[in-house]
């Protein structure tokens, strides 16, 4: 990489950073440097290691191996507090605002101004009018308790209180994606205030448009390594998304039906819930296998949520040979007309009850399938069990152990099984192999194919491209709450699912 | 020590030791009585069976409890739920006492139901509510006196009678027992109850109808505590204010002991029995030993503490 291009000095660099989670390697052996007075866009897919190079620079997270240097002296953060007294200040994507607080009391939570050792209120009053004045926002009173204002507003707040810190550095995860293009204005015009007052300004979007627009560096990561550094308008949109992709393909799919027109069954039309889905229309045949892509928080979860009867106020219609489809909880979309299934996201927390025996685990979903009346008959309990253990090659002690005694991948078929066992027409499947090895990987791939076969309509929302496109009989990506591109045969690759993901086809259009 | 309980399943500890515990109060209080009287009373069956029969109500009002703690929450208003079933029963009398106690139980184990898992009020606070309304109630309905309603023979026979020498209160006990433990073990509804427990958004997600079975679990304590109060009036020959006061710390305390988490998930039925009779004996030997009444809360007190500090903290799972 040429440096000449760039103005100002590296004020963060960091050598050599290792970060891994149980295992798993998030970041690996990471040089990267950012310079005072830039504004430096960092890209890559999800998992590429981006929130974790931001963690660790703002003291959330410390890492395994590596140096990092402030101004050229080395430091080593333990808290955010320290982070923030050296001037790296973080706005992350999850709002760190206490609803129940004033937006002043927020605003000077971490240094509250004092007289005579008591938090001086006119004072914090008058520092939130000045820094929220700064970035336009006067209408907010510092008096309002942050829970009444709009989402767009908190995040703000929360811009207000991180320039409250007097940041060298200011680090902006996804911070515009809460916020209304009035507010997005207002932040453009911030960074470039920062910019010349020398601020280095970090800035991690999945928005093209707005890193062409705003940023003068560009940072491309993936799988956990710092791919390259460049100028604003060195590399075309094309081969960023090739950097951003560029890896290989491993895990072996079982071989794909050649494309044909499925019949549709499981329709759903203009599928709307609060702000999150704006209008969803997909249908899914009997033996497809549809694949939900795009970046993270898209509305994915918030779909296969909605049509297993889990959220409130959902609008729209889910029909299924054309008889309607409403359920209103997760026992209604398992026990009614068409039988949905839904494997959640997060197999400890929502899928199993992890102190519980893997049998128990097992039957959640069918202890009525098992009873003669109110009863357990242990006959029938044992050959379900066993049925499922069997069924999916559970690779257990005694089904009488906890489950949480099991790997990742064996929980993970644990709540497959228990839901087999309820005989769906529709599968929803939410990132099914996630932290899991690449062995039952491939034994899932197996399965979803197998149960196509037999004629189920499955929906299976994946983070990883390689799976959309080893496994999918067509791929819908989602931004914004909608469904935007919908690929078919040949046109499932990396290439088009990256760019219909970051919407940057529409973006050229607009 | 470690050597013997390493091989016994960790839910089931916390039972091992409480009857250990339970042995060396019969022993220790048998020493005592030797020693200064010559006599053991505290191993004669007649002695045993009657404190069991007081026992009874406990035990009964304990395995209501056990249901609503299985599912991390608690029934606060048993003492009010217990005394409003014995004066009803009582004042109604004749043929329709008993189910008209066991009707308040099931009304107020309803409310308390709906509230926690529909209004989403955490339960410690509505059954509290509960029970003060109760109170008010009963208050309301005796007009502030003692009533005067006298306990139906039927009451007095099930709650101070014997039947082949065993007093007939240990029958029903040991029916409701049975009743909860195969509830427990063998129904679907039992199976829920700890899925709920251990964690209600996964258990919602597999399509358990998590509300039915809150409601459900604090409609049976409500049962259980009339049932108890229909006894205890039987017992005393009729309903009292406030009868139903020393009944709530033991019954938690008794299935606390028993091994099941107060957290809701991991117990068995067992463990409330074994921790009910520590409670029981623990109380009949302090007042054999003659303890005046603050050492006796302050030793019963700590011995709760103590037992559940040797527990430990609960077995962490990790994956």
């Amino acid at each position: 990489m040429s440096d000449t291009t760039f103005r100002g000095v590296p004020i963060v660099e960091l050598r050599g950073i290792s970060k891994a989670f149980s295992g798993a390697k998030a970041l690996e052996g990471v040089d990267f440097s950012c310079r005072s007075g830039s504004t430096h866009a960092i890209l890559g897919e999800n998992g590429a290691g981006k929130s974790t190079l931001i963690k660790i620079m703002s003291g959330v997270l410390q890492p395994d191996t590596g140096e990092m240097y402030l101004n050229g002296q080395p430091v080593r953060f333990r808290s955010p507090a320290e982070a923030a007294k050296s001037g790296i200040v973080c706005i992350f994507q999850e709002l760190s605002l206490m609803p129940d607080l004033t937006v002043a009391d927020n605003i000077s939570i971490s240094e509250p101004p004092r007289r005579f050792g008591l938090i001086d209120g006119r004072e914090q009053k008058r520092r939130a009018e000045e820094l929220l004045a700064r970035i336009r926002c006067e209408d907010i009173n510092p008096n309002a308790l942050v829970r009444d204002l709009s989402l767009s507003r908190r995040q703000m707040v929360e811009i207000a209180k991180a320039l409250g810190m007097n940041p060298k550095v200011l680090i902006l995860d996804e911070a515009t994606s809460a916020l209304t293009s009035r507010d997005v204005e207002t932040v453009y015009d911030l960074l470039g205030d920062l910019k010349d007052e020398d601020v280095a300004s970090l800035f991690i979007s999945h928005r093209m448009h707005e890193v062409d627009r705003l940023c003068d560096t560009l940072s491309v990561f993936r799988n956990g390594n710092h791919v390259d550094t460049f100028g604003k308008g060195e590399r075309s949109p094309g081969e960023i998304v090739r950097m951003m992709i560029g890896r290989d393909v491993e895990a072996h799919f079982p071989p794909k039906p050649e494309p044909r027109e499925a019949t549709p069954y499981f329709e759903i039309n203009n599928l709307s819930w609060e702000n999150r889905l704006n209008g969803v229309d997909l249908s899914i045949g009997k033996g497809e296998i549809v694949g939900l892509g795009g970046l993270d928080g898209q509305g994915q979860k918030e779909l296969l949520l909605a049509l297993f009867g889990v959220l409130r106020g959902v609008d729209g219609k889910v029909t299924a040979d054309s008889s309607s489809v409403s359920p209103s909880s997760p026992h209604d979309a398992k026990t009614g007309k068409t039988r949905i299934a839904l494997v959640p996201e997060d197999r400890k927390t929502e899928g199993l009850m992890l102190p519980m025996s893997i049998a128990d685990n097992l039957l959640a979903s069918s202890f009525d399938k098992v009873s003669t009346g109110p009863f357990i008959d242990s006959g029938k309990e044992r050959t379900a069990v066993e049925d499922g253990i069997r069924k999916l090659q559970i690779k257990i002690n005694k089904a009488t152990d906890a489950v949480a005694t099991l790997s990742g991948g064996n929980q993970q078929k644990v709540v497959i099984a228990k839901w087999l066992m309820t005989g769906p027409d529709v599968i929803l499947l939410n990132d099914p192999t996630r932290g899991i090895d690449v062995g039952t990987k491939q034994e899932i791939y197996k399965l979803m194919r197998d149960l196509a076969d037999e004629g189920k309509a499955i929906l299976f929302y994946s983070t990883d491209y390689a799976e959309l496109i080893g496994c999918c009989d067509r791929v819908a990506i989602m931004y914004d709450g909608t469904i935007t591109t919908q690929l078919t045969g040949d046109s499932i690759n990396e290439e088009s699912i990256v760019s219909a993901s970051l919407n940057i086809n529409s973006q050229s259009a607009a | 020590m470690n050597n013997l309980f390493s091989s016994i399943r960790p839910e089931n500890k916390p039972i091992v030791i409480a009857s250990f515990f339970i042995i060396a109060i019969l022993l220790i209080g048998t020493g005592y009585t030797l020693s200064t009287q010559g006599t053991a009373p505290l191993l004669s069956p007649n002695y045993l069976l009657q404190q069991l029969q007081t026992g009874s109500f406990l035990g009964i009002v304990a395995a209501g409890m056990m249901m609503v703690i299985l599912l991390g929450h608690i029934d606060l208003s048993v003492p009010w739920t217990l005394t409003a079933a014995a004066m009803m029963a009582a004042s109604v009398g004749g043929e329709m006492a008993l189910p008209t106690g066991i009707a308040v139980g099931l009304a107020v184990g309803l409310v308390n139901g709906l509230g926690v898992a529909y209004l989403r009020i955490p339960s410690m606070i509505f059954t509290l509510g509960v029970d003060s309304v109760l109170r008010g109630l009963m208050v309301a309905h005796t007009g502030g006196f003692a009533p005067q309603d006298q306990a139906t023979p039927l009451m007095r026979y099930l709650a101070a009678d014997r039947l082949l020498g065993v007093p007939v209160a240990i029958y029903v006990w040991a029916f409701v027992s049975i009743c909860i433990a195969v509830t427990l073990t063998r129904t679907s509804f039992g199976r829920s109850i700890y899925a709920t427990g251990n964690r209600e958004g996964a258990a919602y997600l597999s399509g358990i109808r998590t509300r039915l079975v809150i409601i459900g679990a604090f409609m049976m304590s409500g049962v259980c505590a009339s049932i108890a109060g229909v006894l205890l009036a039987g017992y005393s020959a009729k309903a009292y204010q406030g009868m139903g006061l020393p009944y709530l710390l033991p019954a938690i305390a008794a299935v606390v002991l028993g091994g099941t988490r107060i957290l809701g998930g991991q117990g068995r039925y067992i463990g409330t029995l074994v921790g009910v009779v520590l409670i029981v004996l623990l109380n009949s030997v302090l007042s054999i030993m003659q303890m005046p009444e603050a050492g006796r809360q302050i030793i019963y007190g700590s011995v709760i503490v103590g037992m559940l500090l040797v527990y430990g903290r609960g077995s962490k799972v990790t994956s």
